[in-house]
């Protein structure tokens, strides 16, 4: 590469390696979020869970 | 789901203009006479300047209107707007950075009035970060929207006291801006400014999104342990 | 009361304050005397010639002496419990706002009356007190700026967490157009023949900066003492 295209190239890199890195942090929290959901969901069902095993047997 | 649909709207017009701007900035905008392929660092550095600069202002609008409404919708628009400008004025002093080697040879020119700048305009949103930290719940929302409002106003005076001083110190400030660009390389520069813009709305949109569904998920919580 | 008498017993009160103990000035006094020498002997033995430099270290010593004042300004009011009284008590918070700008106002000047002069003995070439006379003017601009800026910022700092950090933090990159210009409108003045246009375009700035913040800290400053 010539006349200092090198550089523009760089700049262009770093440029979308941040705006990545961001989206990466962005998508680190919504899976904490889809992770504390699950937390969530696993809690109801123990809570729950006899109750709903008993309809679910009656269905059947 | 309104908020779902602008952040998919805005990224999908955000990516096309990127990719339209990449295509126009490195293969169709001619060479600069003067600077050469380095030129071209020009459309992405000055658009993304100018893109955090209005993720500040929307930063600052939304501190208004936090503290006329007191609703935490508008803090949750004015700390996302202020960590994107944030991420976008680092990328600002980087490759103004890279240009200065470039052009000049050196990483660092304290009388370029972008990059110092910058610098400047860095250290005032950082410090919101830190105050942030260390004040809770209202109180942090409302520190963080009057400094929003007072880190906004101390911007243009930066702007404007960086450059008096260059303007005595050193008449002649290198600009490849402004009314000497030819119509073939503005056409590209406003298709870049559109991009970076429009990247700005998205990235807002889908981080408005995630705090959304958060704040949510902990409404929930407290209703589980209370009930 | 009216609003004046209430503005005026505020600043009184302060300064009676400040007279009985002389905690907060002979301190900024000797703080600045101590932090000019050590910047003289960071930077004067490379080089014999440093009238150029000195205004700027000056400015810089000024503006640290500057957030250290400021952080003093609301310590005996939270200590003592003032504050609570005075949130309370029927004064609007405009009012205790310009009360606080106005105290701050005073002790830098008090600082200043005894730094400038003296440490203009370093660098002014020239009529001596004709060049003092014309930075004291800028620096009574500059002053102004830091009384306003600096209320709003320690009003922010007040009730966070580790706020003697936080207060530089928030304060610093605010003054740093007040430093760049206060040191440029020196430099006009102090090398002998003075370049008044440059001097004014500085000036000017200062006042700009004074008007700027005092809207933002008028329109905001109900917020900050809020609960």
């Amino acid at each position: 590469m010539s006349g200092g295209s090198q550089y523009v190239v760089a700049a262009y890199a770093v440029i979308w390696f941040l705006v990545l890195a961001y989206v990466v942090v962005l998508g680190a929290r919504t899976a904490r979020v889809g992770r504390q959901v699950e937390a969530i969901t696993r809690m109801l069902d123990r809570r729950e869970g006899p109750e709903g095993d008993d309809a679910a047997g009656g269905t059947d | 789901m309104p908020g779902e649909r602008a952040a998919l709207i805005w990224g999908v017009v955000a990516t096309i203009l990127v990719v339209v701007s990449t295509i126009g900035v490195f293969l169709v905008a001619p060479e600069d006479a003067d600077q050469g392929v380095i030129q071209r660092i020009f459309y992405f550095h000055v658009a993304i300047a100018i893109a955090s600069l209005v993720a500040f202002a929307v930063a600052c609008v939304a501190g208004i209107l936090y503290l006329r409404t007191r609703d935490a919708r508008w803090d949750d628009v004015g700390e996302a707007s202020i960590r994107i400008g944030l991420l976008f004025s680092v990328l600002v002093v980087i490759t103004g950075s890279i240009w200065a080697k470039a052009s000049w040879g050196t990483w660092w020119v304290w009388t370029d009035p972008r990059l110092v700048t910058y610098l400047i305009v860095v250290l005032i949103y950082a410090a919101y970060f830190v105050l942030r930290s260390s004040a809770e719940d209202d109180r942090r929302m409302r520190y963080s929207a009057i400094y929003a409002i007072a880190g906004f106003a101390s911007v243009p005076l930066s702007f404007y006291s960086v450059r008096v001083a260059e303007s005595f110190v050193h008449p002649v400030v290198f600009t490849s801006s402004g009314a000497n660009m030819p119509g073939s390389m503005l056409i590209w520069f406003v298709v870049s400014q559109a991009a970076m813009i429009a990247l700005f709305i998205a990235l807002l949109e889908v981080d408005l999104v995630g705090r959304r569904s958060e704040r949510a998920l902990r409404r929930l919580a407290l209703r589980l342990e209370n009930a | 009361m009216s609003r004046r008498r209430q503005l005026a017993a505020l600043v009184r009160k302060d300064l009676r304050l400040e007279l009985r103990t002389r905690e907060t000035i002979v301190a900024m006094v000797l703080f600045a005397i101590v932090m000019m020498a050590i910047l003289q002997f960071g930077f004067g033995t490379r080089d014999d010639d440093l009238t150029r430099f000195v205004g700027g270290l000056m400015w810089v010593t000024l503006a640290f002496t500057a957030v250290l004042g400021v952080g003093r300004s609301y310590v005996a009011e939270r200590e003592q419990r003032v504050l609570d009284g005075l949130l309370v008590s029927p004064v609007p918070r405009v009012v205790m706002l310009g009360a606080k700008a106005i105290a701050i106002f005073l002790y830098m000047t008090a600082v200043e009356v005894i730094v400038i002069p003296l440490v203009g003995v370093f660098f002014v070439q020239g009529p001596y007190w004709d060049a003092i006379g014309w930075i004291a003017i800028a620096a009574l601009l500059a002053n102004a700026c830091i009384a306003l800026s600096g209320t709003l910022f320690s009003g922010l700092a007040l009730f966070t967490r580790a706020r003697d950090l936080i207060l530089p933090v928030l304060f610093l990159p605010a003054l740093v157009p007040v430093v760049i210009a206060a040191a440029g409108a020196t430099h006009a003045v102090a090398g002998g023949p003075h370049d008044m246009s440059e001097w004014r375009g500085y000036c000017l700035f200062l006042l700009a900066y004074a008007i700027l913040f005092s809207l933002v800290s008028v329109a905001t400053y109900d917020a900050v003492f809020d609960d």
